[in-house]
């Protein structure tokens, strides 16, 4: 009922020309009162509710949740963004659901990162609690049609692989073979879940500890071959700690899917953020999404991004050109600036700098730049306003 | 080295030579070499330095416990119009629906629009898109206030804002016979002025003059119109039609409380800006300005209000102009409590730090635009239209 006025209202919304309606009236509100429609029962268009919290090891649990109001149903295999506010930021991890679709709730099963800030805090959460979860995605999914498969994991990496077998013992004939590595007996995630599975009609399930006086520690080709001898015929899902999906990687399988819990390590070219600031100016180069491919630059390491945008002859957006107005906010996809005024730095992926304070110390990808309107004298480039982002401002003596 | 200064209020302006010193409430700022102001400069940027990496959980809280109780200010209050015959709720739920709109233009929609609250990634927070209550469209205030304003505080020419191109605020601008009736001007925009606000950047001045061809003030009406339409049909249509017979009763509880808010935020915003003592910049004298000496240009142009929390509160904390000309990216809220460390620095370097009462503030703004409308012979002879000679031959 309530869902069906609200979807009538927020179509009239759109209709009557208005996004900015909307989040005036809609969004910002729900999204203020959010806990106390929780506490009328109204679930949250993009929040989940704890349902319960399990105890899987020592140091992984599982948070049972309530799906968002108009969750669309994961592919097994598939990961969420969940996003959770710390120190007054929003911040977001990816972890892997580790329910099947059909199941009624939803489950992140989360191992506790030494002095992991996301973990950590998700670990805290009670029944009761909320996170916001963005739509699944991800390709490492489990086919239509499956045939005889693998599901290789070590570690946390079995989470994405409960979602697979789930949904495999709601089919018939289920063809799969599961080896799982950990440290001991007592880490081992889903333990009781897997002793089911292994009485089960189709499952093979192979568990591997570390601590095991008889086996070798960590993953082992030869061991593996020898536990699954139709290795070749099956199609092989695998996720586990770094080293161990590379030796999986070099046994070269031929359907092999890979999913990778931290990315891939891409070292910025300019390394030392600190030389490339203070030291002799170096040549980056500079990335911009755009409708056409977007465009590469070169740029140096000893001005601002506007500045060198502008000389490259872009046009972006400028007004104030001292880091006050926001009108040259531009999203950073990746690489580092650091603030020219208060030299702090800005190295995560996907935030939003101002180009008239950001000069680049590596390889930088920017999202689109909004141009300057042609129309709008207001952007004319001002020579007088330009000193203040350039005065030289060493060190801010405490 | 460089020698260029800052120099104080009374010889800045080029014509002041032959003039005698005006009053100025307290005293005046010391003239600063640029070596002296970009110290004070580098302090002011170590005060920012250090509220940004304290930033936390209790400004993200604090403006979110602002965004709710102005919500719920206003659903009270527009529930009290709605369904009371009484004027004891006519009366209360004007109130409230007045302090809705007053938290939400000053301490949400103002603070958050200067990007005050970006660095939480709340898409609600974010300057960028955040639309507010009334009649001046969001990007036409981004563009007018966070850029043109707050770069070019109080330098003539440069900044619109001195006076709203209507009003004569500082001896700096000629006189015009049209300010003799400014006084009264100054009360109407007092109380329309949302719509001075939203009307700002159309520049209708600027068109009357013929600086700016009819399609361009077409093209800037566009947003205006569009938005000042939403407001219009929500305040004065919407609402009033939703209480059927209660009509009237919510069409004038709604009016009044648009108006509460335009004379608070227009007192606010005048005591900000134009108590005497403030002073207005040339644009020459601020060419090449460095990062430090746009900080004293700051100090220079602003005043702050006292009073109490609460207050500061309901002047989205405007009543630290000072701060927030210098700072006007950080959190609001921080300023109460940077404040005395600024006023100490502005001690040292024995810059004025302009700071009263919102009486005596007011009192002062008014008595400035009253002096100002009438002019002294000096301005009739630069005006040296037929008005202004027949008063030349009266006085
Ligand atoms: C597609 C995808 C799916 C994922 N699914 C899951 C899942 O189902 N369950 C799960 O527990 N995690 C999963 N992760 C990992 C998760 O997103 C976080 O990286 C992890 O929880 C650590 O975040 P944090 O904020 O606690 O640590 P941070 O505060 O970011 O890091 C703290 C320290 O730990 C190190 N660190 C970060 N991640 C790891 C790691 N995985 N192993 C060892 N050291 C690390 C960091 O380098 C840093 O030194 C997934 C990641 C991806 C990309
Ligand atoms: S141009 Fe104003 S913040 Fe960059």
């Amino acid at each position: 009922m309530l869902s069906s006025i609200e979807r009538r209202v927020s179509a009239t919304l759109r209709d009557v020309r208005g996004t900015a309606a909307r989040r005036f009236f809609v969004d910002r509100q729900t999204g203020l009162w959010r806990s106390e429609l929780a506490w009328l029962g109204v679930r949250s268009r993009d929040h989940a509710r704890v349902t319960a919290v399990l105890d899987e090891t020592p140091d992984t649990r599982t948070l049972v949740l309530e799906p968002p109001r108009g969750w669309v149903p994961h592919q097994p295999g598939q990961w969420t963004r969940v996003e959770i506010e710390l120190a007054g930021v929003r911040t977001s991890r990816c972890y892997s659901l580790s329910s099947a679709p059909h199941d009624p709730e939803l489950r992140l099963t989360i191992k506790r990162v030494p002095n992991g800030r996301v973990s950590g805090r998700l670990h805290a959460l009670r029944v009761g609690d909320s996170l916001r979860l963005s739509p699944a995605e991800g390709e490492f999914v489990l086919p239509a049609t499956p045939g005889p498969l693998l599901l290789l994991s070590g570690g946390s990496g079995i989470t994405p692989m409960r979602a697979m077998w789930r949904t495999l013992q709601e089919r018939d004939a289920a063809d799969a073979v599961i080896v799982h590595h950990a440290r001991t007996r007592a880490d081992v995630i889903f333990a009781a879940e897997l002793e089911q599975l292994a009485r089960r009609r189709g499952f093979v399930v192979v568990v591997r500890l570390d601590d095991d006086p008889r086996g070798r520690v960590g993953f082992d080709e030869v061991a593996l071959r020898a536990a699954v001898p139709d290795l070749a015929e099956r199609e092989t899902f695998v996720c586990g700690p770094p080293a161990m999906m590379q030796r999986v990687e070099a046994m070269g399988l031929a359907r092999l899917h890979v999913e990778r819990f931290t990315a891939a390590p891409r070292p910025p070219r300019a390394l030392d953020v600190r030389a490339a600031s203070e030291g002799a100016p170096q040549g980056v180069s500079l990335r911009i999404q755009g409708r056409e491919g977007g465009r590469a630059l070169s740029v140096r390491t000893d001005g601002t991004l506007l500045d060198q945008l502008e000389a490259a002859g872009e046009r972006p957006a400028s007004g104030c050109r001292m880091g006050l107005c926001r009108t040259c906010s531009c999203l950073k996809r990746s690489g580092t600036v650091r603030h020219a005024i208060s030299g702090a730095i800005s190295d995560a992926p996907d935030e939003i700098i101002q180009l008239c304070v950001s000069v680049p110390c590596t390889d930088v990808e920017l999202g689109p730049v909004v141009r300057t309107p042609s129309d709008r004298r207001t952007n004319e480039v001002d020579e007088r306003v330009k000193v203040h982002a350039h005065t030289p401002v060493k060190k801010v003596p405490r | 080295m460089e020698t260029r200064s800052i120099e104080t209020v009374d010889q800045a302006t080029g014509a002041s030579a032959d003039r005698a010193p005006r009053p100025s409430a307290g005293r005046t700022s010391r003239r600063l070499s640029r070596d002296e102001a970009d110290a004070l400069g580098r302090e002011l940027d170590a005060i920012r330095a250090e509220v940004l990496a304290d930033l936390g959980e209790r400004d993200a809280a604090h403006i979110r416990a602002v965004m709710k109780a102005s919500g719920a200010a206003a659903i009270a209050g527009r529930t009290l119009l709605h369904f009371g015959v009484d004027p004891v709720t006519f009366a209360l739920g004007t109130g409230a629906l007045g302090l809705a709109k007053i938290l939400e233009n000053m301490e949400i929609g103002h603070n958050v629009m200067h990007g005050q609250y970006d660095w939480t990634g709340d898409p609600a927070l974010r300057g960028e898109t955040y639309e507010w209550d009334i009649v001046c469209p969001g990007d036409d205030w981004r563009r007018s206030h966070n850029y043109e304003h707050h770069t070019f505080t109080n330098i003539l020419g440069r900044d619109r804002d001195i006076g709203y191109e209507f009003l004569r605020v500082a001896d700096e601008q000629p006189w015009e016979p049209r300010h003799l009736a400014q006084p009264l001007t100054a009360l109407v925009l007092a109380v329309f002025f949302e719509w001075g606000v939203g009307m700002h950047e159309l520049r209708v001045a600027e068109t009357t003059r013929g600086e700016q061809s009819l399609a361009e003030l077409w093209r800037r009406s566009g947003p205006f119109l569009a938005k000042s339409g939403w407001q219009i049909a929500k305040d004065y249509l919407v609402f009033p039609l939703l209480a059927g017979p209660n009509a009237p009763r919510v069409l004038a509880g709604n009016a009044l409380a648009n108006v509460a808010r335009n004379l608070w935020a227009f007192s606010v915003i005048f005591c900000g800006h134009f108590p005497e003592g403030v002073r207005v910049y040339t644009e020459q004298e601020t060419n090449g300005e460095s990062r430090g000496e746009w900080y004293v240009r700051q100090i220079n142009g602003s005043a702050n209000l006292e009073g109490s929390r609460w207050m500061h509160l309901m002047t989205g904390h405007l009543s630290h102009q000072i701060e927030h000309h210098l700072f006007p990216d950080l959190p609001a809220a921080r300023y109460p409590e940077i404040a005395p460390r600024v006023r100490a620095i502005c001690e040292r370097y024995g810059q004025r730090y302009s700071s009263g009462s919102l009486a005596t503030q007011l009192a002062d703004v008014a008595k400035r635009i009253v002096r100002l409308s009438w002019p002294r012979r000096r301005d009739l002879e630069a005006n040296g239209s037929a008005l202004a000679r027949l008063l030349a031959r009266v006085a």
